[in-house]
């Protein structure tokens, strides 16, 4: 490692294991520092290549420092902060440990300057986050953390098969914009990896189905890392890439769709992220200097409201136990502290004036128009009043509003712990900061910024939007209560499909079992291997038997004749002397 | 009591928030319309932004047609019984 720079990844990391030998508010206290330090660390970095390792001949680089790695560690290590601050009362040090780590490996991938860096950090980051769904200890999260960790192996992997074949094709590991090698297998396979990890349909389906099942504080980090450390690995790899922006421009559409449909709060909330990332990956496909502003600036944006969001509906999910809107309502008279700052990251997401969502989602709708890009500006304005429909509509207004259920006491709700209060009013401050101040954020951007967020025309235009997107949820209110049900996504491929097709592949495969591969069995294994067995076992019975039993027997009769002539009697032996002596005699003087 | 709950379950006060809730639509929507006429609002991208009040005609119908499909693509499709997968 350079001298001077230090990870701030491998600091949560490492870090994250003297949790558990600490005890009480010093554990509390290092449970914040340990972002807090990772966050002063990024602030402090200094553009330029750090932490080159020389392994196997393979300089790795650690350290990539520049204005848009530094912009995504920063808020990465900036909502592990908030996430800490949410998770202190939670008496569980492996949660804490796997979150640490997750954050930590989100900053490594994002300083990574090399593709087998960037590799290493992926697979810390899918394991680590697998963890954290599995500490919610039910089966359904135990079944939803397997499907979760099996896609995102299924990722990993073509991640790597992209990078040898990259590797093997170039010579080099350097992770750069990929654009000239478009329409290689490298190139592919690395592009599916990164599209898997943001979420893009068809592969996204793990993200609602896993979100929903993490644990209350440990969804606050999952929302934050996966989806936006793949938009940065989109951003350093494949801008510009045409294929982007269409997937974009539905992906935005697609999470609101499915939105309409879903009943439980934080799958709902989960439907929007890929929305959210619709319009970062959309940004990066467009490619222009405005576009990847908009994608990075709307990824810092997107992860405050996010996270807050999910605060706001953890917090009712641990207070009540309710996670289906159409268990809830009436939470208001309960809960209102956290609806407020609940509606603060539903009016960031859905880009009201003064707040953030308002000064970054807006970047990436006027790339779109400034290419003359008129069905993705359409889409993605339409997907905006859908994000306000649902998230700053449907979502709060059967959450906290709407029809009250007769519920017991203890689900009638009530504030969260100071801490997670402390939490989502963080997260609030920032929201606002940027939609107030969106200098703060601008200047920090990839590309110079000469965009102006507060004209005349997008106020109005965008007040018009949302107020007559109100107007329309009141009067189809009727039509949206929120029905017991769930709805088919790609991920009914690997549920059902996969059962359906063991089925379905059952019958033939038993034939072909039975068949084919049964007399091939038989005639390349069996009969060859019994043929050798049996004229073994006749050479054993015949050859080596018969040697034996023929060595047996001459050993018997030569031990009859030794039996005669050793008789035990003294006379026999002086007899046989006396006649030996004898016949030396004659011997001798015949000689 | 709140003041959010005295304003929801009072029926005359909600009447008068619904009034100003349409009031507000209006101002808006009027708003939309005279304010670029009035002031410069720059160029905009596409000529159907030039259409009156654009963002909330445009609002109004995303609103609808998110719903009206959604809802049309999950009955016909999409929505299952909650133990989908459990049978």
């Amino acid at each position: 490692m350079t001298p001077g720079w230090i990870h701030p990844g491998l600091v949560l990391i490492l870090g994250a294991w003297l949790l558990p030998l600490l005890r009480g508010r010093i554990k509390r206290a290092a449970m914040i520092l340990l972002p807090v330090a990772a966050l002063v660390l990024c602030l402090v970095s200094t553009p330029g290549t750090h932490g080159v390792v020389h392994v196997l001949g393979l300089d790795l680089v650690f350290g990539r420092v520049d204005a848009t790695s530094l912009v995504f560690a920063c808020v990465f290590a900036l909502i592990a902060c908030v996430g800490m601050v949410f998770a202190l009362h939670v008496e569980d040090d492996s949660q804490h440990i796997a979150a640490l780590t997750y954050a930590g490996s989100a900053l490594g991938v994002t300083f990574a300057g090399d593709l087998l860096t960037l590799y290493v950090f992926w697979e810390v980051m899918a394991i680590a986050s697998t963890l954290i769904i599995w500490q919610r200890r039910q089966p359904s999260a135990i079944a939803a953390g397997f499907r979760y960790l099996l896609v995102h192996v299924v990722g990993g992997l073509a991640l790597l098969a992209g990078i040898v074949i990259h590797w093997t094709q170039t010579g080099s590991l350097a992770f750069g914009d990929m654009g000239a090698f478009s329409g290689g297998l490298a190139w592919s396979l690395i592009l599916v990896a990164f599209l898997l990890n943001a979420a893009v349909p068809p592969l996204g389906a793990w993200l609602p189905d896993a979100y929903a099942e993490a644990p209350v504080t440990g969804a606050v980090f999952m929302t934050a890392f996966t989806t936006k450390s793949a938009v940065y690995a989109l951003i350093r790899g494949f801008p510009g890439t045409e294929l982007l922006v269409w997937l974009g421009a539905f992906m935005a559409v697609y999470g609101v769709v499915y939105a309409v449909l879903e009943n439980d709060a934080r799958r709902l909330l989960a439907y929007h992220i890929i929305s959210q990332v619709g319009y970062m990956v959309c940004g990066v496909g467009i490619g222009t200097q405005l576009a990847i502003n908009g994608a990075t600036a709307h990824a810092f944006a997107h992860i405050l409201y996010k996270a807050l969001l999910f605060m706001g509906a953890g917090a009712v999910l641990q207070t009540t136990g309710l996670r289906k809107l159409s268990e809830m309502g009436g939470l208001y008279k309960t809960m209102p502290k956290t609806l407020g700052l609940y509606m603060v990251g539903a009016f960031a997401i859905s880009a009201v004036p003064l707040f953030s969502g308002f000064v970054s989602k807006s970047m990436v709708v006027s790339a779109a128009g400034e290419t003359h890009r008129a069905g993705v500006f359409l889409m993605l304005t339409l997907a905006s009043a859908g994000t306000f429909l649902h998230t700053g509509l449907k979502l709060p207004y059967y959450m906290f509003f709407g029809k009250e259920s007769d519920r017991p006491q203890d689900r009638r709700g009530k504030e969260p712990p100071a801490n997670m209060l402390v939490a989502m009013a963080l997260a609030a401050v920032a929201c606002i900061l940027i939609g107030v101040f969106p200098g703060l954020l601008y200047r920090h951007l990839p590309n110079p910024v000469d965009y102006v967020p507060y004209t005349l025309q997008h106020v109005t235009g965008t007040v018009g939007l949302l107020g007559f997107t109100a107007l329309g949820f009141f009067l189809l209110l009727k039509h949206l209560d929120p029905a017991p049900t769930i709805s088919l996504d790609t991920d009914w491929f690997y549920r059902r499909g996969a059962a359906v097709f063991v089925k379905w592949i059952q019958t033939p495969l038993a034939r072909l079992e039975s068949g084919t591969v049964g007399e091939v069995c038989e005639f390349v294994i069996r009969r060859p291997v019994l043929g050798t067995a049996h004229l073994l076992r006749r050479f054993d019975s015949f050859v080596v038997d018969s040697l034996l039993v023929g060595i047996g027997r001459s050993i018997q009769s030569s031990s009859q004749v030794l039996k005669t002539a050793a008789s035990g009697h003294a006379q026999h032996y002086g007899l046989l002397m006396a006649a030996g002596f004898l016949a030396l005699l004659v011997l001798a003087l015949l000689a | 009591m709140s003041f959010l709950e005295r304003l929801l379950k009072d029926p005359v006060r909600f009447a008068r928030l619904k009034r100003w809730f349409y009031v507000g639509l209006a101002v808006v929507a009027v708003a939309e319309i005279a304010l670029p006429l009035v002031f410069d609002a720059g160029h905009p991208h596409f000529s159907f932004e030039r259409f009156p009040a654009w963002g909330s005609i445009y609002g109004l119908v995303s609103c609808v047609a998110i719903i009206v499909v959604s809802k049309l693509i999950g009955k016909a499709w999409l929505m299952r019984r909650e133990d989908h997968y459990d049978s």
